[in-house]
């Protein structure tokens, strides 16, 4: 019985002490940011929000990788060094190795994954739906923004809209281009619903940057000849356009002050902005558009001369035109001496080239962290009150409104203002407005696509619209403005291919 | 009055009180050694089937009521067990002797300790002379060619302060740590106590040993205990050791004028007609950085006890100067060991440790990213213009302009501060209860922790490390971890017939949390403050998540052994753990871990029982799964990644999805099977173990980087278990007892080992690839590990001699551009260039074994011990030479004197300034076997007549010398090489980065002067 007895008491202080050490072995993490727990408040969401947004300002998009691919694919801008991806991308022989097609691929994708997660996040969240859902239409704004240039560039593509949980995500098929379009629409109808009209800054979503957008996404989706689609672009475009004091949007009377750091925060026009600030952010979060575009050996910090448009793309500006003093850089100090572009060649430099160079970049980049004007502080317009007002010039001829020649001579006009500019160089000077009215009294979809073409010089928007109006057998001619280009076949080349490497990840993904 | 008189006193009353008792009486004893005659104090006698007894005083003295017929049981550590019968004696004079064979040691297994010769499982024992037959700053580094299968290496050199790595049956794992297990009295993930300290020290290495240790224990365990106080009287023993050192070996580079002929002839090889201007001075930068170092080192222990309390408090002081200018090394730490017999059942005990240290760290082997040159101190002596002086003329630090500046080495030695300071404490009880005949229940409750500081500073009298824009640079960093430990068992011991069953079974719990912080910053106001400038920076750097953390594991175990003897011939153990670890994926959160082991003596078997030859002999086999559980918390769950953001003009904060959750990550598994064989011969003057084993390690760490794009991942790799690593070996442990005899005696011991790595399956079946080169030498890939191929292999291009112009010899090419004195290379896919795709694997850094040799003699009171190391097979990749045969760099004469040139045709080394950069080839992988003369010691201990009048029991003085002479083809500085590549110190390169030699602290060679007193 004393045996029993100490049993009894070993037992218990066995089992104390387990009770002492039992544990569920859930892990609680403290230090490490994980997405459940993180999610408390709507500043947490816009957290979330704000990664995503940056995303797109990586090397990998705007930086360069991304814009300057549609630089190149443009019938504007033709290369001057001979990287192998960029070759590609000016001869259209793309293949799905290219860096200049994977890189935006996985960026884009982790701007996504980042809206995603935002939008997953908010379920987190408890507040109001008018307090967070204004923030979480920032995230339904970006997903779609991203998503829009994915569809652009690859038609069908891998979709998802909530963060990846489960094996299943690993062999998803393609969603075709067809709904992809549906859901980036109804998103930018979930943004357009709660985002705010005006916004501290054109980098942030507001209501008109997603209804521009949806304006510009009807229009693509419309093609050559869907009226449907052509009336809503319509619309939607002449609502910003009606609503403009409301959204306090404008015409800058100064074209030359869009391209222009230090002073594009104080314009109207801008809509929806990637806003860079001087800092040479870790994983290339900055941007080096300005010496993929300058000139080499331009003792202003000079440029590597890389996407360079040709001569006919310079003189198919009329002469008076402001836009080609604002568009273009023809002369630069090389090796001490003031020259014109006809001796840019003077560096010595293999890739330099006697013709003038884009200057939308170069010329005013503000402050900037990084030789060769890298890192700068620019805001490139994404989409901006000009084009808006093109949008429903062209959907407005489509659909025969009488509106549509009024918006194409607003933006023709503003052209025909003048404004502080420079010698082409670096020497401010005034351009006084020009004698000739823009008066147009009729107008064409070929009217609208031309103004584009020189109103929007090398923003990236040209290669989208040669895209969706079919035009690549025309402007990639012989009588095209960089000559004819052998290798462009229309059968396969207005989508890009998806990456080989993607499809190595996930065979499902061939298309 | 006496303690005699006082005994006396005690004996006779108690005399009386006996003489009252019927049938029983007192008997007085005395206990003496076999061999010397000498009285042995606190051993145990106790009268069989009873738990009445005593112990011996501190003349061997002992006095205990007995009655006819009793059977004392004498029994003392290290003699044979005495069973007397008592006959009406009155006094007794009792003999022990010493156990003659190693096999009937007691060895310490996990949870509780077994007579070797009982063991079934391969463990290795060294004995407390060898853990201190000369000094070492580490004890681990006593292990090193000492017990077969346990490769033992500093991380650094002789640098001092460096940890030291051990490895166990080759690395199983690819990412993960390969340390193993390291468990102080009881204390599981304990830190090594002093060498001093240690009684028993035991590498586990098959499954039956480690599987009690679940999924901790595939690394092999290391099993330490301390020394503990003897009842009896104070003994106080006072250990002090003084060494000199200087480095083993240095480089031959040319002085200031051969230097500037070298870079005129580089010069005009490569077309250029400035001529190099030489400088002013002659500098032997290896011999400003190098000086005489030393190191003492004092323990002072203090021990005894009396029949219910025995104490041990020991402290030790050590302090070391570095051969390299301005590095060095203290620590001062402590150990007590307090047990008591609370009653006849409960024995409850404390063991206390701590310790601080200090180094002054000097930039060693560092990756090369500093600065495009790198800092380390090593490296840049051997680079670094002789033709410079420490300063420049304008007063401030010379800096080279070879290629990419870099700051002399003096002035990085110098200059630099970087001081780690580590606290160490540790607390550890237990109570042990006799529940019933045979029944003990055991619980440990422990507390650790330890507390790393560190400060470096660079200030901007470093021009290209610190100066300029960055104006001094500060760190400080500090690292908590704690740890709690709670174990409690139970063990059974019954005879049944023949048979001798020993049951195990407990529960236990660990709970470790970790925490660290960094601030760093740049543009200080002065270099006066050193890291404490730090408050001054004007530019804060953001310190990364790997800087500043907070993680915390728990693990909870029960674990269970069966061990059954049959008629002391046929054992068994079985051995089973189940682990449940928070850091575990959701879905694999538990593990079970399981083992057996059959033992069969031979030699005890009626047909072998007379064998006049053969003593003992035993076959043991085992088979077990363990595990390596390296995920590091929280490794499995989703998590997001902060990442550069702005809005409206402003950076602010952004998180970005960083990976997607992985429920299925586990540890990786080991199947271990041992085959061994114990053999003693002649009366166990010879005794021999042979182990074979067999390791599948499966489920090993690697990256997957084929996570779908769109997932939209920041990390795009995980960390999935998908590798398999095969470890077969061989192992030879050998004692010898040569001559035994009174005046004269001579015992060898031998060790040797040979382990194959073998990679059976990486992911997607594809070579993987490293650098093992600083990250400034701007090469990639020059190791692979490659399905069926042994581990860290290197890869390159294949040297195929000079080249001499015209048509290439045929299937090898020159670089584009060659002219006559430039490297050729095998030109494997034929197409007439160098080119990646004529890179191949060019040598192999595995040794084909490694071994280690002991003799010991001893003549009256000199004792003299002799042990030789040596490492077989194993090739060295030389990146020193790649760097001094650059041309951007000093050099040696060996490739000054002996290149190719016009007039010496015929050299097998390139020209000067050829048109090869840094190349990664097969010129440089050299043969790194080597033997050395790890120790030679010479051992007087004073005759204890001359010492007792001065109250002295014990007096020895010893002289040592380690690495004295080394035998090797190796041309570098030593062939024991740790350079651990451009991914930094972590301890897991180790794994796969192997044999590269280039920057690391030098090995050291040194003489000591040791005395030991014992009071």
């Amino acid at each position: 019985m004393k045996n029993m007895k100490t049993y009894k008491y070993l037992f218990l202080l066995l089992l104390s002490i387990s009770i002492v050490g039992c544990s569920d072995l859930e892990e609680h993490p403290v230090g490490i940011l994980s997405p459940e727990g993180f999610f408390s408040t709507v500043d947490d969401i816009q957290i979330a929000v704000d990664a995503s947004l940056t995303h797109a300002i990586n090397e990998e998009i705007w930086g360069r990788k991304l814009s300057i691919a549609l630089m190149l694919r443009s019938d504007m801008v033709n290369l001057q060094s001979t990287q192998t991806r960029r070759v590609e991308m000016d001869t259209h022989s793309i293949t799905g190795d290219n860096e200049m097609v994977y890189d935006p691929w996985i960026r884009i994708y982790l701007g996504i994954a980042a809206a995603n997660n935002a939008i997953a996040g908010a379920d987190d969240v408890t507040a109001d739906e008018t307090i967070k859902n204004p923030v979480i239409a920032q995230a339904y704004f970006a997903r779609a923004f991203y998503y829009f240039h994915l569809v652009r560039l690859f038609g069908d593509i891998p979709y998802l809209d909530a963060p990846v949980e489960g094996d299943a995500a690993y062999s998803i098929n393609l969603t075709p281009e067809s709904e992809v379009y549906d859901n980036i629409i109804s998103d930018l109808e979930f943004a357009k619903t709660w985002l705010p009209n005006t916004v501290a800054s054109r980098a942030i979503p507001s209501k008109a940057a997603a209804s521009s957008y949806l304006a510009l996404v009807y229009l693509t989706r419309a093609g050559t000849s869907d009226n449907t689609y052509f009336q809503k672009a319509f619309d939607e475009a002449k609502e910003v356009i009606d609503n403009k004091e409301t959204y306090e949007l404008d015409l800058d009377p100064d074209f030359q002050t869009l391209f222009n750091a230090d002073k594009i925060d104080a314009s109207l026009e801008p809509i929806f902005a990637l806003d860079y600030n001087a800092v040479e952010a870790d994983d290339n979060s900055y941007d080096q558009i300005c010496p993929m575009t300058g000139v080499s050996g331009d003792e202003d910090d000079g440029g590597w001369s890389v996407a360079v448009p040709t001569m006919a793309v310079y003189e198919s500006f009329e002469a008076g035109d402001y836009r080609r003093d604002v568009s273009f850089q023809t002369e630069a100090t090389i090796k001490g001496a003031l020259v014109d572009y006809t001796n840019f060649t003077i560096s010595g430099n293999g890739s330099a080239a006697n013709q003038p160079y884009i200057a939308k970049y170069t010329r005013y980049p503000g402050q900037y962290a990084r030789g060769n004007k890298r890192a700068t502080s620019h805001n490139y317009s994404m989409i901006r009150y000009a084009e808006v007002l093109l949008i429903a010039a062209e959907a407005g001829v489509e659909i025969g409104s009488p509106l549509a020649v009024d918006y194409i001579n607003e933006v023709r006009g503003r052209a025909r203002n003048g404004g502080q500019s420079t010698s082409g160089g670096y020497t401010e000077q005034a351009f006084p407005s020009s004698t000739i009215p823009a008066d147009l009294t009729s107008v064409t979809v070929a009217d609208v696509l031309e103004e584009r073409r020189l109103e929007l010089a090398f923003e990236c928007k040209r290669w989208y619209d040669i895209k969706r109006r079919q035009l690549g057998d025309q402007v990639f001619g012989a009588s095209g403005y960089e000559g004819a280009k052998p290798d462009w076949n229309s059968a396969v080349d207005y989508d890009t291919p998806i990456p080989n490497d993607e499809i190595d990840r996930n065979s499902n993904l061939t298309n | 009055m006496n303690l005699k008189i006082k005994l006396t006193l005690i004996v006779i009353l108690m005399l009386n009180i006996t003489l009252m008792a019927q049938g029983s009486y007192t008997i007085e004893g005395t206990v003496l050694s076999a061999t010397d005659n000498m009285p042995i104090p606190g051993v145990s006698i106790i009268i069989q089937n009873t738990s009445k007894g005593t112990s011996t005083d501190f003349d061997g003295n002992f006095n205990l009521d007995v009655k006819q017929g009793d059977v004392l049981v004498t029994s003392f550590m290290g003699f044979k067990t005495v069973l007397t019968t008592i006959a009406n004696q009155k006094t007794l004079n009792i003999l022990l002797t010493e156990e003659a064979s190693a096999l009937d040691e007691v060895v310490v297994v996990g949870y509780g300790a077994r007579r070797k010769s009982d063991v079934t499982g391969s463990v290795s024992s060294l004995k407390t002379e060898e853990l201190t037959a000369f000094p070492v700053l580490n004890a681990e580094q006593a292990l090193q060619g000492r017990a077969a299968g346990v490769v033992v290496q500093s991380n650094n050199g002789g640098e001092p302060g460096a940890p030291i790595k051990i490895n166990i049956r080759g690395n199983t794992s690819i990412n993960a740590s390969s340390d193993p297990l390291i468990v102080v009295d009881g204390f599981v993930g304990g830190s090594m106590p002093q060498a001093g300290d240690i009684k028993t020290l035991q590498v586990l290495k098959d499954a039956s040993a480690t599987a009690i240790y679940g999924s901790r224990g595939s690394n092999g365990v290391v099993l330490v205990t301390t020394k503990k106080g003897r009842s009896g009287k104070l003994n106080v023993e006072f250990n002090s050791t003084y060494a000199v050192q200087k480095t083993a070996n240095s480089l031959d580079l040319l002085n200031a004028s051969d230097f500037a002929d070298y870079q005129n002839q580089i010069r005009s090889n490569q077309g250029n007609s400035n001529p190099y201007v030489q400088g002013d001075y002659d500098t032997d930068w290896q011999d400003k950085i190098y000086r005489a170092g030393s190191t003492s080192n004092n323990q002072l222990s203090f021990s005894g006890g009396s029949d219910k309390v025995n104490y041990y408090a020991s402290g030790t002081y050590f302090k070391q100067d570095g051969i390299l200018v301005n590095s060095g090394y203290e620590r001062v730490s402590f150990l007590s060991n307090l047990d008591a017999q609370v009653t006849d059942k409960l024995k409850i005990g404390l063991n206390l440790t701590g310790g601080l240290s200090a180094k002054d760290g000097v930039s060693t082997q560092s990756n090369g990213s500093v600065t495009v040159g790198g800092d380390d101190v090593v490296s840049l002596a051997m680079r670094f213009e002789p033709d410079k002086g420490i300063y420049d003329d304008d007063g401030t630090f010379s800096v080279s302009n070879l290629d990419a500046p870099v700051d002399n080495p003096w002035a990085v030695a110098t200059q630099r501060d970087d001081n780690t300071e580590i606290e160490n404490f540790r607390a550890n009880f237990y109570a042990n209860y006799d529940i019933i005949e045979g029944l003990t229940f055991k619980t440990t409750v422990g507390l650790s922790s330890k507390n790393t500081f560190r400060g470096v500073y660079m200030p901007r009298t470093l021009k290209i490390t610190a100066g300029g824009a960055t104006d001094g640079r500060a760190i400080i960093s500090e690292k908590k971890s704690k740890s709690v430990l709670s174990e409690n068992y139970l063990t059974y011991k019954k005879e049944i017939g023949k048979g001798d069953l020993t049951l195990l079974a407990g529960y236990s719990y660990q709970k470790t949390t970790n925490k660290a912080f960094l601030s760093e910053g740049t543009g200080t106001l002065s270099d006066s403050f050193s890291y404490y400038g730090l408050y001054t920076a004007t530019n804060l750097i953001s310190p990364s998540s790997g800087d500043v953390y907070v993680n915390e594991t728990e693990i909870q175990s029960q674990f269970g052994r069966v061990n059954y003897d049959y008629d002391d011939k046929y054992l068994l153990t079985a051995t089973v753990r189940r682990d449940g670890a928070s850091n575990f994926a959701e879905n694999e959160k538990y593990a079970i871990f399981p083992s057996a082991a059959l033992g069969w003596k031979i030699s005890n078997e009626d047909f072998m029982k007379d064998s006049e030859n053969i003593s003992s002999l035993k076959l043991r086999a085992s088979y077990g799964v363990t595990g390596n559980p390296s995920i590091a918390p929280y490794q499995s769950l989703a998590s997001l990644a902060s990442i550069y953001a702005s809005s409206n003009g402003i950076t602010v904060p952004a998180v970005t999805p960083y990976q997607s959750s992985n429920a299925d990550l586990k540890w990786e598994s080991s199947y271990q099977a041992n085959f061994g064989v114990d053999l003693g011969m002649y009366n166990n003057r010879i005794s021999l173990s042979l182990d074979y084993y067999n390791i599948d390690t499966k489920d090993v760490l690697m990256f997957d980087n084929s996570i779908p794009w769109y997932f939209g991942n920041y990390n795009d790799e995980i960390l999935t278990n998908v590798g398999e690593i095969n470890n077969t070996g061989f192992e030879i442990s050998l004692n010898t007892r040569n001559i035994v005899k009174d005046d004269f005696s001579w015992t060898t011991d031998l060790v040797f080992s040979k382990n194959k790595n073998t990679v059976e399956k990486l992911i997607f079946g594809a070579d993987y690839f490293g650098n093992g080169a600083p990250s400034y030498f701007s090469v990639d890939n020059n190791y692979i590990l490659r399905e069926g191929e042994e581990v860290g292999l290197f890869y390159g291009f294949d040297y195929a001699g000079v080249y001499q112009g015209g048509t290439a010899p045929a299937g090898s090419a020159v670089m584009t551009g060659g002219v006559a004195g430039d490297p050729l290379f095998l030109d494997l896919d034929d197409d007439g260039k160098v080119t990646n795709a004529d890179r191949k694997i060019i040598g192999n850094p595995n040794p084909d074994f490694t071994w280690g040799i002991t003799n010991s003699f001893k003549y009256k009171n000199f004792d003299l011990n002799l042990f030789f190391q040596g490492s077989q097979g194993g090739e060295i990749f030389n990146m020193t030479n790649v760097q001094l045969n650059n041309g951007d760099a000093n050099t040696t004469y060996d490739y000054y004197n002996n290149a190719w040139s016009t007039t010496n045709t015929t050299a097998n080394q390139p020209r000067v300034g050829n048109n090869s950069w840094r190349e990664i080839s097969s010129r440089f992988v050299e043969d790194g076997s080597y033997i050395r003369l790890k120790n030679i010691a010479v051992g007087y201990t004073f005759p204890s007549e001359s010492i007792e009048k001065l109250g002295i029991e014990n007096l020895r003085f010893t002289v040592s010398a380690q690495n004295l002479l080394t035998i090797t083809n190796y041309s570098g500085l030593d062939p024991e090489v740790n350079y651990y590549g451009a991914s930094g110190d972590n301890n897991t390169s180790a794994n796969t980065v192997r044999g590269f030699d280039f920057g690391n602290y030098p090995t050291v060679k040194s003489v000591n002067f040791s005395l030991s007193v014992k009071f």
